[in-house]
C-alpha cells in the first residue's frame, strides 16, 4: 500500500472527478462538500468508466446503463448494478490530495 | 395470502422481490417457464455472442437467494390456462395452483417470418439465453450471416457476428437502421459504424421467400437473391398474451392495465413487457419492449398489489452498445419533432423539440453523462433557446 498524488487542491473543481491510474487500478477522485473521496473508477455492472458519468449529491451515475453509487461509502443504490465499488482512504499532504492504494 | 406471477423473468423477479420487501408475510409463487433463473436480457444480443458465459450484466441470481427471500422459484413450469372464476392457475404438469392475487409478466417472444422456408433449422431468432448460446455455437470466421431486420437486436447481433469473422448482411425493409426510435441523423451515424466495420445494408429490401439447399439456403429479397449459411430474423416482439385473452382479460397488443399495472380483473395484475400500460401524459396505454420497463414498472404492481399507488409514469428511455459505442433514447420518437445536433468532441446529443422550443425526446451518443439532466429538461416542458441548446459550452445542468 502507498499512498498517491491526484492534484493540488485547488485545481478540483466540485463534483468534477480526476482520474489515476495505478497499475491496472483506475481510481476517481470527487471533491465534495465535506472532503475528498476516491472509488474505483469502473462500474461494477459492465465495463463503463464512472468519471465519465453524472455526479451529483454525492452519488455517481453510470454513462452507460444508469446504476448509481454513493461516492463516499462505494454502495451500489440501484440496479442494474449489486456489487459496491472499491473505496480508498484520501488525505491532504502538503495541499496535495492524495489516495492510498 | 398467496400471490402467484407467471413469468421468471426480469419483471417477474423485480416484482417478486419488491413484493417481498414490501410485504414480509405474504406467500410468493414466481413461475417460470424456462429451467434458468430469471437473467436480463441485455447481454444476450452482445457480450454473451462474443463468447461470455455468464456475462457480469447478466445479474443472474443462484437459486438460494431466492430460497433466503422466500420466494418459492418453480422453473420449468408451465401455465397452461387461468380460471379467473376459481382464482387458480393449471399447469402443464396438470397441477392446479391457488392463488389470491395474481401477476401476469410473460414478456414477449421474437416475431417470426410468414414466408415460405422460414421453418429451416438454419433459420433463428434471439429472445432467451438458450437462443443467444445457440447462436453463439454457430458464429465463426467467415460464416454468412444475414439478418432480417435493421432493429436494435439486429443491429447488436451484426455488429457481435462481424467482430467474430462472420461476413454480415443485414435486410431491412425500411428506409433506414432503427428508424422506429431515433431521428435519421442518428440512423446515418449507426448505418456508418456498421459500414465502415464490413457490414452489407441493404434497406428497402424485404424478405419474400427462404429457398433452402443442401450447402446455403438462398434468401429472394426485393432485390435479388442472397445466398447465407445462417439466417437471424429480428423483426420484432409479440407480448405473450394469449393466457389472459383466453382468460378473458382485456387485451389489444398486449395486456392493457391501469398505470398501477391492474388488468381488467380487479385481483389480476401484469408486469413488464406484456403489458399495455395507461399513460396519462400520452392519453393512450402504451407497450414498451425495454430493460427500463421490466425494470420499473414492477414497483407500481407490488405497490398496488399491498393497496398502495404508485403509478408507472417514467419517461422512457432504452439504450443500444455496438462497437464500443453507446446511444441512449429518451422519450417517445416522433418525426413531427424537429431534430437539432449538439456535438461537443465526439459526445453527441440530439434534441427532439416542438414548435414552442420544448424537448420532448433525446438521442445521446457516447454522452451518458446528460441522460439525467436531460430527463429534467424534457419533465420541465420549459420552452429552451435553441442557441442555448446547441451551444456545448452550456452545461445542461444549468438548463434544467
Amino acid at each position: 500500500m502507498a499512498w498517491h498524488d491526484v492534484a493540488p487542491e485547488g485545481e478540483f473543481e466540485m463534483d468534477v472527478p480526476k482520474v489515476v491510474q495505478v497499475g491496472e487500478d483506475r481510481v476517481a477522485v470527487f471533491r465534495l462538500a465535506d472532503g475528498f473521496y476516491a472509488i474505483s473508477d469502473v462500474c461494477t455492472h459492465e465495463y463503463a468508466l464512472l468519471s465519465d458519468g453524472f455526479c451529483e449529491e454525492g452519488k455517481i451515475e453510470c454513462p452507460l446503463h444508469q446504476a448509481c453509487f454513493d461516492i463516499r461509502s462505494g454502495k451500489a443504490l440501484d440496479e442494474p448494478a449489486e456489487v459496491d465499488l472499491a473505496i480508498y482512504p484520501t488525505r491532504i499532504d502538503g495541499g496535495v490530495v492524495q489516495f492510498q492504494l | 395470502m398467496r400471490t402467484a406471477i407467471i413469468g421468471a423473468g426480469q419483471a417477474g423477479r423485480r416484482t417478486a422481490e419488491l413484493l417481498r420487501g414490501l410485504d414480509a408475510e405474504r406467500e410468493i409463487l414466481l413461475l417460470g417457464e424456462e429451467t434458468e433463473p430469471p437473467y436480463d436480457r441485455p447481454p444476450l444480443s452482445k457480450e454473451v455472442l462474443l463468447g461470455e458465459e455468464r456475462p457480469r450484466g447478466l445479474m443472474q441470481r443462484a437459486a438460494e437467494v431466492y430460497e433466503a427471500q422466500r420466494i418459492a422459484l418453480r422453473l420449468g413450469e408451465k401455465v397452461t390456462r387461468i380460471d379467473l372464476g376459481a382464482a387458480r392457475l393449471e399447469t402443464a404438469a396438470g397441477e392446479c395452483i391457488a392463488y389470491d392475487s395474481l401477476v401476469i409478466a410473460t414478456g414477449a417472444r421474437a416475431r417470426g417470418l410468414r414466408i415460405p422456408g422460414a421453418d429451416d433449422p438454419r433459420v433463428l431468432t434471439l429472445r432467451s439465453i438458450a437462443d443467444a448460446r445457440a447462436l453463439r455455437a454457430r458464429l465463426r470466421t467467415g460464416l454468412r450471416l444475414v439478418v432480417a431486420g435493421a432493429g436494435l437486436i439486429g443491429l447488436e447481433v451484426a455488429a457481435a457476428a462481424i467482430q467474430l469473422g462472420c461476413a454480415v448482411t443485414v435486410l431491412e425493409m425500411g428506409e433506414r437502421a432503427m428508424a422506429r426510435c431515433v431521428p435519421e441523423a442518428v440512423s446515418a451515424r449507426i448505418e456508418a459504424w456498421h459500414r465502415a466495420a464490413g457490414v452489407v445494408l441493404e434497406f428497402g429490401c424485404p424478405l419474400t421467400a427462404i429457398r433452402p439447399q443442401p450447402d446455403a439456403i438462398h434468401l429472394v429479397t426485393g432485390k435479388g437473391e442472397v445466398s447465407a449459411d445462417l439466417l437471424l430474423v429480428a423483426v420484432g416482439a409479440i407480448p405473450n398474451m394469449e393466457l389472459a385473452l383466453d382468460a378473458g382479460i382485456a387485451v389489444d397488443d398486449g395486456i392493457l392495465t391501469d398505470a398501477d399495472g391492474r388488468t381488467s380483473h380487479p385481483h389480476v395484475f401484469a408486469a413488464g413487457e406484456v403489458a399495455r400500460i395507461w399513460q396519462r401524459g400520452a392519453g393512450r396505454h402504451v407497450r414498451f419492449e425495454t430493460w427500463q420497463v421490466a425494470q420499473h414498472q414492477p414497483v407500481a404492481v407490488a405497490n398496488a398489489l399491498c393497496g398502495e399507488q404508485k403509478p408507472y409514469a417514467e419517461l422512457p428511455w432504452h439504450w443500444t452498445d455496438q462497437y464500443g459505442r453507446n446511444v441512449q433514447i429518451l422519450g417517445t420518437h416522433s418525426a413531427a419533432l424537429e431534430w437539432l445536433e449538439r456535438e461537443d468532441g465526439g459526445r453527441l446529443i440530439y434534441f427532439g423539440v416542438d414548435p414552442e422550443e420544448r424537448v420532448h425526446s433525446a438521442v445521446l451518443i457516447d454522452n451518458g453523462r446528460e441522460a439525467t439532466p436531460l430527463r429534467r429538461i424534457i419533465a420541465a416542458e420549459k420552452p429552451i433557446q435553441r442557441n442555448r441548446l446547441l451551444d456545448p459550452s452550456v452545461a445542461l445542468r444549468q438548463l434544467c
